[in-house]
């Protein structure tokens, strides 16, 4: 039972393309045991009516054994028959047309299914769609439809002509169909399993991607901790270490970030900056954040703001070599809106020499910006870092002043 | 200059260790100092000066400001006090410039000397409060370039980058900073803790123990200071 429920099971497909090559097993399984079911009933009278009974079962007997033969080993492959299988296919048909007048009374090959074999032929022509050999394909096309003719022989009366000609191009019109079917879900499939495994690197690029950001601040900490330093220092290490810690278990469980904007409850933007200004009291951080006082920011962006902050000063502390770092919280036109400068009067860098590093790429720029906020970071070597955090992103990139900033953009958001 | 510091070790060393210093006075308390009466260009003063060993009583903080600037001293505070309200009383009580012990000595000096030639050096912490004061409109004199300039200062611009946004040279912008912080420690005199507190959205009473009320001003400096005036002013331990 489990076998075969698994074989039936369209959950378990690696691909969009497997599903519609079973799928076309399907299809072919039913066209072809649908056309014996047709025969089934008429095979009795038409072995009575036959000039030649033995030679009538016969040609049922393998037109049956071949259509049962096929259903059988598409269900088992999964896919339709190949170019090998139609191949014999189509010249068992091809044969059977042949010895069609030889096995059939003359008035009994048209308008019965004692006359089994156009209609035979025209099951393999249907699932014979899919073989993929363009040659194999309209050649045994050609070859069924020339075989007919030689199946009708020279007994067709005038008034039959018709229905002969419309069983012909009956034959070229499922062909194409059919073909053109098998072909334009294939191509489906092709775009759709495309699709899937770009989604698939898209996902596993924005888990890498989490990954980094989630652990780009402690793994800094770790390595500061490392580094030699005073008891003070360290102790203040360890209290950013075990805020780090507790957002990688987080990540680990599954459980941040799980509100989006503007769902959840807000967070006073005044304390969220506070908390991390705190965190780094020994960078000589000046916080001045009372022009904010009152502002909140969903939950989201306060928890992507307070990581891409620590991200900032971490980088202040690491590389800056400042003596001092501004904090500056202002609320800005429409009401609600606000800006975050953090500025050093440490050694800076030149944007056009120096890569960003995962840090101010990911975690402050990428970060908030996926939330919502505008990011400006502008620098220059010999005069500090400014990062300006905007809560909407705004025509000025660099600092907010009364003109725009001289010193060179390192990252700043498009107007 | 003069040096005001009860440890002896940081006055004595000051001349020393500051080339560009000339130091004629270095003493213990603010009394010694009048008694003295040295004419300088600036007084250096620490802010912490009773200590229980030497000298319990004397003058400190905004009473030995208030002090020295009554008798025309310019006053830089050396100290390493870091509360944004006491720095801001400390200017309130007519301090030029404020420097924090913590700065690198090549850029203390340059600070004490920026204040001694006239300047007026005002730590970050103040000048985010006088921003908000200037915002709020507690503090109205400002013209339109002034509060371009306070606005990039207050956001710890350098001069040289306020200067290039304003399109100015840095020796202007710096005239033009030093007319500025004289102007917002003249109007901050001027302002009560009441007014103040209301600007910043304080409670009523949050700055009393930071502001001292003035009753000081008067005394006799050369005397050690009465059992009210060095009561524990801004509520802190001893800090250098």
């Amino acid at each position: 039972m489990r076998s075969l429920s698994g074989l039936w099971r369209v959950a378990e497909l690696p691909t969009t393309r497997a599903g519609v090559e079973r799928a076309f097993s399907y299809f072919t399984a039913g066209v072809r045991l649908g056309t014996v079911a047709q025969m089934v009933p008429a095979v009795q009278l038409g072995a009575a009516r036959a000039p030649h009974e033995a030679g009538y079962l016969v040609c049922w007997g393998a037109a049956a054994l071949a259509a049962v033969a096929v259903s059988v080993v598409t269900l088992v492959r999964r896919r339709p028959p190949g170019t090998v299988v139609s191949v014999l296919d189509f010249g068992l048909a091809c044969a059977l047309l042949v010895l069609g007048p030889l096995v059939l009374a003359p008035w009994d090959r048209f308008g019965t299914w004692t006359a089994f074999q156009p209609g035979y032929a025209l099951s393999v022509i249907i699932t014979a769609g899919g073989v993929r050999a363009l040659g194999v394909w309209a050649g045994s096309l050609l070859a069924v439809s020339v075989c007919y003719v030689v199946y009708l022989g020279g007994d067709v009366g005038s008034e039959m002509t018709s229905t002969a000609v419309g069983n012909v191009l009956t034959y070229v019109v499922y062909a194409l169909v059919a073909r053109m079917f098998f072909g334009y879900t294939r191509r489906i499939a092709r775009d759709a399993d495309a699709s899937r495994a770009r989604a698939a690197e898209l996902a596993r690029r924005e888990e890498e991607r989490r990954a980094q950001v989630m652990m780009h601040n402690g793994v800094a900490v770790m390595r500061l901790l490392t580094e030699q330093g005073d008891d003070v220092s360290r102790a203040r290490l360890v209290g950013q270490a075990e805020v780090e810690l507790r957002r990688m278990r987080s990540y680990l469980r599954g459980t941040e970030g799980c509100a989006s904007d503007g769902e959840g409850p807000s967070a006073g933007l005044v304390p969220t900056v506070g908390r991390v200004c705190e965190r780094f009291a020994d960078l000589n951080v000046v916080a001045s954040l009372d022009l904010g006082t009152g502002l909140r920011i969903p939950a989201a962006q306060a928890e992507a703001l307070e990581r891409a902050l620590g991200s900032v000063l971490l980088n202040v502390r690491v590389h800056a070599r400042a003596h001092e770092v501004v904090v500056h919280l202002d609320a800005t036109e429409p009401e609600g809106a606000w800006t975050l400068t953090v500025h050093d009067d440490g050694v800076g860098f030149d944007p056009a020499s120096v890569t960003a590093g995962l840090g101010l790429r990911e975690v402050v720029v990428g970060e908030l910006r996926r939330r919502g906020l505008g990011v400006g970071i502008v620098s220059a070597v010999g005069e500090g870092t400014t990062v300006t955090v905007r809560s909407r992103p705004g025509p000025e990139a660099g600092p907010p002043g009364p003109a725009q900033p001289t010193v060179r953009a390192a990252f700043a958001d498009a107007p | 200059m003069a040096v005001v510091d009860d440890a002896s070790l940081i006055r004595e060393s000051i001349g020393p260790l500051m080339p560009g210093l000339d130091v004629v006075a270095a003493v213990a308390t603010v009394e010694e100092l009048v008694r003295r009466s040295p004419a300088v260009d600036v007084v250096v003063l620490d802010l912490h000066l009773a200590n229980l060993e030497q000298q319990p009583d004397a003058r400190q903080g905004i009473a030995a400001i208030r002090t020295l600037t009554h008798r025309g001293y310019r006053v830089c505070v050396y100290s390493q006090e870091e509360r944004r309200f006491v720095l801001a009383a400390c200017v309130a009580a007519g301090a030029s410039g404020i420097v924090s012990k913590a700065l690198p000595r090549a850029r203390a000096e340059e600070l004490f000397l920026e204040v001694a030639a006239g300047g007026t050096v005002v730590p970050q912490q103040v000048v985010g409060i006088l921003e908000v004061l200037v915002r709020r409109d507690c503090i109205t004199l400002l013209s339109e370039r002034q509060r371009q300039i306070l606005h990039g200062r207050a956001r710890g611009l350098s001069y040289a980058q306020v200067a290039r946004e304003l399109f100015v040279s840095e020796s202007t912008l710096r005239g033009y900073w030093y007319d500025l912080t004289r102007s917002l420690s003249d109007s901050l005199r001027g302002l009560t803790p009441g007014e103040i507190e209301h600007a910043l959205g304080l409670a009523p009473g949050d700055l009393l123990e930071f502001w001292a009320d003035g009753t000081t001003d008067k005394a006799e400096a050369t005397e050690p200071a009465d059992p009210a005036t060095r009561k524990d002013w801004w509520r802190i331990g001893r800090s250098r």
